[in-house]
């Protein structure tokens, strides 16, 4: 198999990295940049533990090959922070205990922050529905959907 | 991470997708979303020697042409089509199957040109043989089939689960299709073969460019629906898309076209029963029948665990009462104005 070289912006740094053309988006991350915050659940695009933003889309970094990203502008949960600084959302979440074993974590949160760009004002309904495509099989979503809503007011500063 | 060895080649045009297609006959896949094929290439359902990424390739937008039809690029995502004002306002029917179609993420990865040509479902071929089974089935070309174990040599019993193709169906709806030596344009519901083993009449070769929708006249009404268990994130175990031209009364019916998506190897238009409504009045009992007509003539494939007996009843139900939503629809445009 032949490797491929890719260059492309993961959290606003400029990466190199080559990759087979079999790996997937989220092997590369994972294997070649040391990015593990980014999880594999399901592999086939189910259960959106892998959801990072490509190019400002939302998507399962397991149904993007790793060759794809030449050119583009990748964004994961180790982006969310500033520095020592939690993102609001990564605070709500362990202020209402929204995670139990973290596997669906950085997919809710990179899923959380790409509805909260688009809508700063989200109803219940609305959070529910658009994180719809991430699974967890622990909190049973109610934690997590206080948690998103918490901090959507916390960042409109109501 | 995907075991076998593929080549990469990323495509600028559609033309120059074609031609690269083109060159290794039969044995190269165009990846537009991928969401359907790179778990279809992960589970080694589908193996080819080259794909060929489109996703350089900007979709254009949704347009209105001159005669009043929309033309959609089919490199537009779901998500695109979903939350177009365009195509919510124009073709509120296909903006909402894109809406129901698997989750956001999904939504979001996935082209209109992709769904149509996703591969058929089946709930032993989506597994990975190398474990589970010790035989290929017919249509990973070995010598059986598995939930279907008398069935006819060469006969694969899979469904086809688009949830967009009845919508597009019942929109009498076109595709535009490039080829080596130029454009087709065929209807939606020409596209499907009903052969499990190549559900779609496309050659290797040829790519989907564009969707094209004819505009609705006056006294157009629909109704679609996605039968699923969990209502979200899943294949449908029917999806209903019915078209409804009613006359000046409001409940008169001139034409009708119904479409059943996901119990077959292609969507099946049941034209027996669209006829039986044709010039007739609307009311509960005559929906009630060309619904019941409908579930026995689809003779839907039991699939993914539901029994034949239990999508019968399935489709009876929710297409009388896609029927009655479509109906009513017409009546709340019609206070409304």
């Amino acid at each position: 198999m032949s490797k491929h070289r890719v260059t492309a912006t993961v959290n606003g740094d400029a990466v190199e990295f080559l990759c087979e053309t079999g790996e997937t988006l989220l092997e590369a991350l994972r294997d070649e940049l040391q990015l593990t915050g980014t999880k594999e659940g399901c592999g086939t695009g189910d259960c959106g533990a892998c959801s990072v933003m490509l190019d400002g889309r939302l998507v399962c970094s397991c149904l993007v090959l790793g060759v794809e990203a030449q050119g583009k502008t990748i964004e994961t949960v180790e982006g969310m922070a500033k520095g020592d600084e939690l993102h609001p959302l990564q605070r709500k979440f362990l202020e209402h205990a929204a995670l139990q074993c973290g596997i669906c974590t950085p997919g809710m949160l990179i899923s959380a922050r790409a509805l909260l760009e688009r809508n700063p004002d989200p109803t219940e309904e609305e959070v529910r529905y658009w994180l719809a495509g991430n699974l967890c099989r622990c909190t049973g979503y109610h934690k997590i959907v206080e948690a998103v809503l918490d901090a959507a007011r916390e960042m409109r500063g109501a | 991470m995907i075991l076998f060895d593929f080549d990469y080649e990323r495509a600028d045009t559609l033309e120059q997708a074609v031609a690269l297609l083109a060159r290794l006959q039969g044995d190269a896949r165009a990846l537009a979303g991928g969401t359907d094929l790179l778990p279809g290439m992960r589970m080694e359902n589908i193996r080819p020697g080259l794909l060929v990424s489109l996703s350089g390739i900007e979709p254009e937008a949704p347009q209105v042409l001159a005669d009043g039809s929309i033309r959609i690029d089919a490199l537009t995502r779901l998500a695109t089509l979903e939350n177009s004002e365009l195509v919510r306002r124009v073709v509120p029917m296909l903006a909402q199957s894109a809406h129901v179609v698997g989750g956001n993420q999904i939504r979001q990865m996935g082209t209109l040109g992709g769904n149509l040509c996703q591969e058929v479902r089946c709930l032993h071929l989506d597994q990975k043989h190398d474990y589970q089974f010790v035989a290929p089935c017919y249509k990973r070309g070995g010598t059986c089939c598995y939930p279907f174990p008398r069935n006819a040599p060469e006969v694969c019993w899979s469904v086809y689960m688009s949830d967009i193709a009845p919508a597009l169906i019942a929109l009498n709806a076109q595709v535009e299709i490039l080829g080596e030596t130029g454009t087709r344009r065929i209807d939606v519901e020409a596209l499907f073969t009903g052969n499990g083993l190549k559900p779609l009449a496309l050659s290797q070769a040829e790519l989907l460019r564009a969707v094209l929708i004819p505009a609705a006249a006056p006294g157009f009404t629909w109704g679609f629906h996605k039968s699923t268990v969990r209502g979200g994130l899943e294949f449908g175990m029917a999806v209903l898309a019915v078209a409804l031209q009613l006359a000046e009364d409001g409940r008169t019916c001139t034409d009708a076209r119904i479409v059943v998506g996901a119990v077959r190897e292609g969507p099946v238009r049941p034209v027996a029963a669209e006829r039986s409504l044709i010039g007739k009045t609307l009311d509960e009992e005559r929906m009630e029948q060309a619904a019941a007509d409908t579930s026995r003539v689809v003779n839907p494939l039991p699939h993914h665990g539901f029994s034949k007996r239990h999508l019968m009843d399935n489709i009876r139900v929710h297409l009388r009462r896609t029927l009655a939503r479509a109906l009513q629809r017409a009546r709340d445009q019609e206070a409304g104005r």
